[in-house]
């Protein structure tokens, strides 16, 4: 009796340490989340992205460019070389949302206790590595950072804005295509009525990624002979990573929780230095299949729902060339979250099934500030380019056409005139002319100095669509070469169209 | 000498008084016609201005009681700096607050419906660096529509209802406080053109008939001080800039929104050529409204040096 009161103890003790350890690092993500901000002191991307194995490698792949950011998760990788999967266990923000939703689901569901489902993380990752390696991304699927990042910021964001907006000067951010990041999300946490860590244990390429590493790594769980086969450790396991008849642990599966180490009363589960690898259970025909599935849904993904066509197609300023920038965008959504204006939003497939959650501007929700460069300041992968904020102001989204048909100033003789207030290049002229005795004052976009920023387009009185509106025409998009040349210094600075006399005038 | 009778003494005397007080009389029916409203306009180093400007019209503590409730309503519309040109600069801000102060000014709130991002706005404009005291002053940038309350518009034929800042019946002193700039569709952006930054839907005046809504809206919303910043002028690409600038170093102030608008067309060319108040459309409407006065001949204008 006494022993188990010890160890009972020994348990408790351990599980306030395992959730103080994890709920830690889910408020510093959580702390770099909320920190990435328009209004932001630190000013830093989301910082566990630099962590991220999987972005160095899948991202780096599909871009043809080491992820530079991202080489900080070599600590990762070393460290499960060593120590095992504890990043799984203990810090991923995911895993711990899991375990918390885990919580809500119940104690103790049926757990599966076959393990023919565990490969297929490895698939996911064998996968990831093929496409990458045919040019296409689909890291943002499975990523837990990107996937934990996306919804804070389409989900949770939103609605803490509901709330913050009603105390102070801040809108309440939208999402349009929030709803599939709220459905995977809901899946991913919902899975916990059925299987513990369901998504950990069977889908998490990371993980997958972290396994293989954690099969040679040096500290591993271990059964000891002296094991009585009570099962204890078993069933508080929360991958099956035990298989306590056979004095087996699968150190490729197991987290490094230390959940068995703590509940042992014969002390036979223990964690130490162990060398022997454990065996790969994935069979070549399971990798050759995730392989061929890799293969053919590259060239599908670009078939279906075959996106190049759209005309409204706004990137972000300093996002790099179209094809780049899909593989290098891990959908994050961080971007989207420090937009002052909101205008930043998920696409869903106007850029094909390839460009999924992809950020692009969407101008009559809002325009891109002029004294804004945040959304690559805060890019974990430089999909869009960290640019000074004179360098972003000549980066060219697009180009503003008026629809003369809808325009009130053109089509009513209305003295509108709120897109040329509203440019902030100076691009849209205000020209005065004379038509009937009457003096009209009408909008024109000098194509030379419109960088498409879109804020004319937000701005429009009508009510839905604009009366102007963007289009990606003449938009530059650049890997490396700046955007400020003399040529567009000397246009913008010339103001080669002067306004009319506006009509407000009378002239005698 | 030539001896003068008592008779002749009494006619001299009688003339020479006659002539003495005739130019009064004719003095006096002058001044008959110079009650119009005043006007002050200073000009010289900007730091002096405003103080300078005010005193000619009778000094901030005609205006700003012991203990009230002040709201300033500068320009600071759009993300751009005082260089610009396009909003209030944050230093003559300064000194209406400080003013404020001085009079007596319980409570001073800085307010604005900015048309880019408010925050952004705020920066740029550097208007926080008018708080000079952070208990009686403050921010409010207008952002929600819930801070606004609808109002009859009795004079108005285009404009019967406007969503007006609430923050304006809860105070007891309003200073409109604009920059003096060029704007694409009413010419100039001056005192009345300010006070679209106090209203909630700035989208109905720009598709019914800008000029008479800008005009009816001065019927509704009447600042008990109008206090005009052209030390630096936008004089053509307003309102947003960019566009060409002139250093006036001038502040003109006035408690006759038309007078000073009025008065203010004339201080530079716009668009590259002369206009008087009387040729600018929502002007002449807001006189015709019987706002205030439009001939620079019928106002007290005091100009300073400083």
């Amino acid at each position: 009796m006494g022993l188990e009161v010890g160890q009972n103890l020994k348990v408790k003790k351990h599980r306030i340490i395992r959730w103080a350890v994890q709920l830690f690092f889910l408020a510093l993500f959580i702390f770099f989340f909320i920190q990435t901000s328009y209004i932001s002191l630190i000013n830093s991307p989301q910082f566990f992205f630099s962590f991220d194995p999987l972005i160095l490698v899948i991202t780096s792949i599909a871009f043809r460019a080491v992820i530079a950011a991202s080489l900080l998760s070599i600590v990762i990788l070393v460290g499960t070389l060593v120590f095992g999967r504890f990043y799984c266990g203990f810090a991923c923000p995911l895993g711990t949302l899991i375990d918390l939703a885990d919580r809500l689901t119940g104690e103790q569901p049926a757990a599966i206790t076959s393990r023919q489902f565990d490969a297929v993380k490895y698939l996911v990752l064998v996968f990831l590595v093929v496409t990458a390696v045919l040019g296409s991304s689909f890291l943002h699927f499975f990523d837990p950072l990107v996937i934990t990042e996306q919804a804070l910021t389409l989900i949770a964001y939103p609605i803490t804005t509901f709330f913050t907006s009603v105390v102070s000067s801040v809108q309440p951010a939208v999402f349009r295509e929030g709803v599939i990041t709220l459905l995977n999300l809901l899946v991913i946490l919902g899975a916990g009525f059925f299987v513990k860590r369901a998504w950990c244990r069977f889908v998490c390429p990371l993980g997958g990624l972290l396994g293989l590493t954690a099969r040679v790594s040096l500290f591993k769980v271990k059964l000891m002979d002296k094991c009585t086969k009570c099962g204890a450790c078993e069933s508080v396991c929360p991958v099956n990573a035990i298989d306590a008849q056979n004095l087996k642990i699968d150190s490729g599966e197991c987290i490094a929780c230390l959940r068995c180490v703590y509940t042992c009363q014969e002390k036979s589960a223990q964690y130490g230095l162990r060398l022997q690898p454990v065996g790969f259970s994935v069979t070549r025909r399971q990798v050759l299949a995730a392989g061929v599935a890799g293969i053919v849904l590259v060239p599908l993904s670009r078939t279906l729902l075959y996106g190049r066509l759209e005309a409204r197609l706004i990137r972000p300023p300093g996002a790099v060339p179209e094809p780049e920038f899909l593989n290098a965008c891990v959908r994050c959504a961080t971007c989207m979250k420090v937009c002052p204006t909101n205008g930043l939003q998920p696409c869903l497939f106007e850029a094909g099934l390839e460009g999924l959650w992809t950020p692009r501007l969407v101008p009559r929700i809002g325009g891109c500030e002029k004294n804004c460069s945040r959304c690559g300041q805060v890019c974990p992968t430089s999909a869009i380019r960290k640019l000074s904020l004179e360098e972003k102001s000549f980066a060219r989204l697009g180009t503003a056409v008026i629809d003369r048909s809808r325009c009130i100033a053109w089509e009513q003789d209305k003295v509108c005139l709120i897109c040329d207030e509203a440019c902030q290049y100076n691009a849209i002229t205000s020209r005065t002319e004379t038509i009937q005795g009457v003096r009209l004052t009408r909008p024109y976009v000098d194509e030379r100095i419109c960088m498409g920023c879109g804020i004319c387009e937000s701005r429009c009185p009508l009510d839905g669509r604009s009366a102007i509106e963007v289009y990606s025409m003449g938009e530059e998009r650049k890997r490396t070469q700046f955007y400020v040349t003399p040529e567009k210094r000397r246009l913008r600075d010339s103001t080669l169209i002067k306004d009319d006399i506006p009509s407000g005038f009378i002239l005698k | 000498m030539k001896k003068y009778s008592r008779r002749d003494f009494l006619k001299i005397s009688a003339s020479a008084a006659a002539l003495a007080i005739l130019p009064k009389v004719f003095f006096a029916a002058k001044k008959e016609i110079k009650k119009g409203p005043l006007v002050g306009v200073a000009r010289g180093k900007p730091a002096k201005l405003v103080k300078a400007a005010i005193d000619a019209i009778g000094g901030m503590e005609k205006f700003v009681a012991q203990g009230s409730r002040v709201l300033i309503k500068p320009n600071i519309a759009f993300a751009a700096n005082a260089e610009s040109g396009a909003t209030t600069s944050a230093d003559i801000v300064k000194q209406v607050v400080e003013l404020c102060l001085n009079a007596g000014a319980a409570t001073i709130v800085i307010g604005e419906h900015t048309i880019a991002s408010a925050e952004l706005c705020a920066n740029k404009s550097n208007i926080r660096s008018a708080i000079v005291d952070e208990e009686k002053v403050s921010l409010l940038l207008f952002t929600k529509k819930r801070q606004f309350t609808e109002t009859t518009v009795a004079a108005g034929k285009v404009l019967t209802t406007v969503e007006i800042a609430s923050e304006l019946q809860k105070v007891d002193v309003i200073i409109n406080l604009p920059v003096a700039k060029s704007h694409s569709a009413t010419g100039v952006s001056l005192g009345m053109k300010n006070l679209m930054g106090l209203i909630w839907d700035r989208n109905f005046f720009h598709y019914t008939d800008l000029d008479q809504t800008i005009a009816e809206l001065a019927t509704v919303i009447k600042p008990d001080l109008n206090i005009i910043d052209a030390t630096r002028v936008l004089t053509d690409g307003g309102p947003g800039g960019p566009g060409e600038t002139a250093v006036l170093n001038t502040v003109v102030a006035s408690t006759d929104i038309v007078a000073a608008d009025s008065y203010a067309v004339g201080l530079t060319p716009w668009y590259g050529k002369s206009f008087k108040g009387t040729e600018v459309k929502h002007i002449i409407a807001a006189a015709e409204l019987g706002v205030g006065e439009i001939d620079t001949a019928r106002m007290d204008i005091k100009e300073i040096k400083v």
